[in-house]
């Protein structure tokens, strides 16, 4: 045992005497009460400081609670014929209690007092407290309150009637201060986080107890001759101040209760998690259900989640936005990072955190292999629009330069021809060159359409794919649920997947017709070309599908050819309309 | 061998000859605007002014008071399917006025939607057609007159496969000629001198073609190139 428990332990000791003690009194002088009650109130409180001692050193509610524990047996003591004692039995005995616990309230679970307001709150209920104890002692008459042959000298202004009045009296402004007091836990409760209010669950239950005890307060009396009614209620205070301690403990130990919770985090990662689920464990083991876990890029300054998206960890903000960054490291270098709610523990964080130690460098990994796939990616499609962009100038030079200038001496050729009072040969020789002119511009038109096709730019896919079906040498249905034009790479890839599966429907398909199938749906494009012929494309071989399934994925997309032997092929392709 | 002066269909009987046709020609290249500005003068055209692009082309066509417009479809500003918004708008604005769109390559969905806007008086040819400039001039003549021209391409491509299912199939070898001539938008009259057929003949053909195809026969030639087209396209 360390020193500090030894020191415990005789405080534990010391304050059990205390109370039994206190309690051997009354008994010994008749006190009627009901004493096991009595003595369980004390003893309850001081276990719980004694506990919360222990478990939260530093904490001022654990001595908090062994103070209110123990002060109230000076009023047992009081009946000690000892002077001095039955005087401060009535008086501090008495009165001290309340605003010890109103402390205890409104400083759970830190032992700090957060407000302005709550430091007034309390700072009024202890000012009043202090009040009747100063003007008990001044006025207290031992032989009007019961005990004639007391041997001690009286107050120095012993009067009954002042007394009885006076402590009556504050009985009933004590009502002001419980709702003052309620409206201080009620502000409290509108300010609290959802993680806080969950941890501080089991101070709602006491506050509503001490209010109790404190209403009832004003019925309540010790005596059981004068009024039996107000008697009951007494014992009935008695009894819930015992539930008191026993809610705080409760309380102060749910934090080991959430360690626990801990230890079920690593049970649950003992099984293998899905990748991303890392976090949704983390939340409900720190019941924050707004808590974020981001990667750390191995050797870069960046933030990624589990997905590999990049992200970026959030400032300070203020009120319900106000958010905690605790950066999990290793060796020094940052793993991760839990972004949650600042009202969470630290230490309950950290101990989490490392619990999820080795799931959390797992999942980094994962999460990294995504950053960098998400990048390879992108620069795929960045590769395939440069590209396009490429093929889309070569095709504009060659309409304004070479098919231009072919179109002009074709032009020049016949105005030449029509003049041309020339021999046979001559025109002959004419003719043919118009001729090779014809078929030169006929091959240049098929080059610059395959290099891109200009109605694809001018009209939109679903005219590209038509004109395609238009050109094909076997018969090609088009059906298109739309019209609307979509992002340039989308179009395009779509494009190629149509052309180029049209083109190994005409080449070794034997089919003797196709169908495309253009529709969008939930902002996906989906091209589906379909023939009925020998079947058996192997995506695997070939250039063709290999570089088409290569474009699709570049913008997103799924791409996948069904085929048996004589069942026809099918070419489905998908892509998101916004890639 | 020169051209014989084309005979733009039933000539009057007497009076003094027809006044030339005025055309304006839009095309972004100079050098091909002047070879075909030249080409059209020597064909008897009058050629009443000249644009670079769909902007000016408008301008020109306001002053110019032409008869019929030449132009291309890919033009300035945004090199896209300028010349094609300018004949629609043409055509709309100016309804006498007759549009020929020229394009490096032709599109059947483009010729339909052309005919849908305005059934008369619109043209839509391969551009290296005009090195036919008999051919050319006669067609751009036939649009002055409120006829109408579909490339061959276009109704070549349709009718490549069409036939099996539909009532095309049920058309004889002379009777799928006549009707690419017609989706070609050419008259009778053209119709018989190219296939050497007797006017007769050719009506019976085509009063045939229309019956087997459930199609109404068409009081003019001019509609029923759309009709026709849009005939194709569903079968």
């Amino acid at each position: 045992m360390t020193p500090r428990r030894w020191w415990l332990a005789a405080l534990a000791v010391a304050g059990v005497a205390w109370i039994l003690g206190g309690e051997w009194v009354s008994i010994h002088h008749g006190v009627r009460e009901n004493h096991l009650i009595d003595a369980l109130g004390g003893l309850a409180f001081l276990a719980g400081g004694i506990i919360a001692l222990d478990r939260r050193p530093g904490n001022t509610i654990g001595p908090l609670m062994i103070a209110f524990g123990l002060i109230g047996y000076l009023g047992n003591w009081g009946n000690l014929n000892v002077p001095v004692l039955p005087l401060l039995g009535v008086s501090i005995g008495q009165w001290a209690g309340a605003p010890i616990l109103a402390q205890i309230a409104l400083s759970y679970p830190t032992g700090r007092l957060r407000t302005t307001f709550d430091r007034v709150v309390v700072g009024l209920i202890y000012a009043a407290a202090i009040s009747v104890i100063v003007v008990i002692l001044l006025v207290f008459d031992p032989r009007s309150a019961g005990c004639p042959a007391c041997a001690w000298e009286p107050a120095p202004f012993p009067s009954g009637s002042a007394f009885l009045a006076v402590t009556s009296g504050f009985q009933r402004a004590g009502a002001a201060l419980v709702l003052l007091f309620l409206l201080a836990v009620w502000r409290r409760f509108r300010r609290a986080t959802p993680a806080e209010r969950w941890d501080l669950a089991s101070l709602w239950v006491a506050v509503c107890v001490i209010a109790l005890i404190y209403l009832l307060g004003a019925f309540a009396s010790p005596s059981p001759l004068a009024d039996p009614f107000a008697y009951l209620i007494w014992e009935l205070q008695s009894l819930l101040q015992i539930s008191l301690p026993v809610i705080f403990v409760w309380g102060l130990l749910s934090a080991r209760l959430a360690r626990s919770a801990v230890g079920d985090l690593v049970v649950e990662l003992g099984r293998s998690l899905p990748p991303g689920e890392l976090q949704a464990s983390l939340s409900r083991t720190l019941r924050d259900p707004s808590l974020e876990l981001l990667y750390a890029l191995e050797g870069q300054e960046r933030w990624v989640n589990a997905r590999g998206q990049p992200e970026s960890l959030p400032g300070p903000g203020a009120g319900h936005q106000a958010r905690t960054v605790t950066v999990v490291e290793r060796d020094g270098r940052p793993l991760a990072a839990l972004i949650h709610d600042p009202a969470l523990d630290q230490g309950l964080v950290r101990a989490a955190a490392a619990a999820a130690g080795m799931a959390i460098e797992n999942e980094r990994l994962h999460a990294e292999v995504r950053a960098q796939l998400e990048e390879v990616r992108a620069s795929r499609q960045r590769i395939v629009e440069a590209g396009d962009r490429e093929r889309r100038r070569v095709e504009r030079n060659l309409h304004d330069g070479a098919q231009q200038r072919l179109a002009t001496l074709a032009l020049s050729l016949a105005m030449i021809r029509d003049r041309a009072g020339a021999g046979p040969a001559v025109a002959a020789s004419l003719a043919q060159a118009s001729a090779e002119l014809r078929q030169a511009i006929d091959e240049l038109r098929e080059l610059a359409r395959g290099i891109h096709p200009a109605i694809l730019s001018e009209e939109g896919l679903p005219a590209a794919v038509e004109s395609l079906a238009d050109r094909s040498s076997l018969p090609v249905r088009v059906v298109a649920d739309f019209d609307a034009r979509l992002p340039e790479p989308v179009e395009t890839a779509a494009y190629f997947v149509v052309s180029e599966s049209l083109a190994n429907v005409a080449k070794y398909a034997r089919a003797s017709r196709a169908q495309v199938e253009l529709s969008r749906c939930n902002g996906t494009l989906r091209v589906e070309v379909r023939d009925d012929g020998i079947g058996g494309a192997d995506p695997g071989r070939g250039s063709g599908l290999l570089g088409l399934a290569d474009r699709v994925a570049a913008v997103r997309g799924s791409f996948r050819v069904d085929t048996s032997p004589g069942g026809g092929t099918r070419v489905l392709a998908e892509i998101p309309c916004d890639a | 061998m020169p051209e014989p002066p084309p005979v733009p269909g039933p000539v009057p009987a007497a009076g003094p000859a027809p006044p030339a046709i005025r055309v304006v020609l839009a095309d972004d290249s100079v050098l091909f605007r002047e070879g075909l500005a030249r080409v059209l003068a020597e064909s008897g055209f009058l050629v009443v002014g000249q644009a670079g692009d769909a902007e000016a082309l408008h301008a020109v066509v306001g002053q110019a008071e032409p008869d019929v417009v030449v132009t291309d479809i890919r033009m300035p500003p945004t090199n896209s399917n300028d010349g094609l918004l300018a004949a629609q708008r043409i055509r709309a604005e100016h309804p006498g006025v007759g549009v020929l769109v020229l394009s490096q390559y032709v599109e059947t969905r483009q010729a339909i939607k052309l005919l849908q806007h305005a059934p008369q008086r619109v043209g839509y040819l391969l551009k290296d057609r005009v090195s036919d400039i008999a051919e050319f001039a006669e067609t751009l003549r036939r649009i002055a007159r409120g006829g109408s021209a579909i490339d061959p391409d276009v109704v070549a491509q349709l009718l490549r496969h069409q036939g099996e299912d539909s009532a095309l199939g049920e058309l004889t070898g002379r009777e799928r000629d006549i009707l690419a001539l017609i989706a070609e938008g050419r008259s009778n009259h053209a119709i018989c001198e190219r296939l050497f057929l007797s006017p007769k003949t050719v009506e019976t053909h085509v009063g045939s073609i229309f019956a087997k195809l459930g199609l109404l026969p068409a009081a003019d030639d001019h509609r029923r190139v759309l009709a026709v087209l849009m005939y194709i396209r569903s079968a």
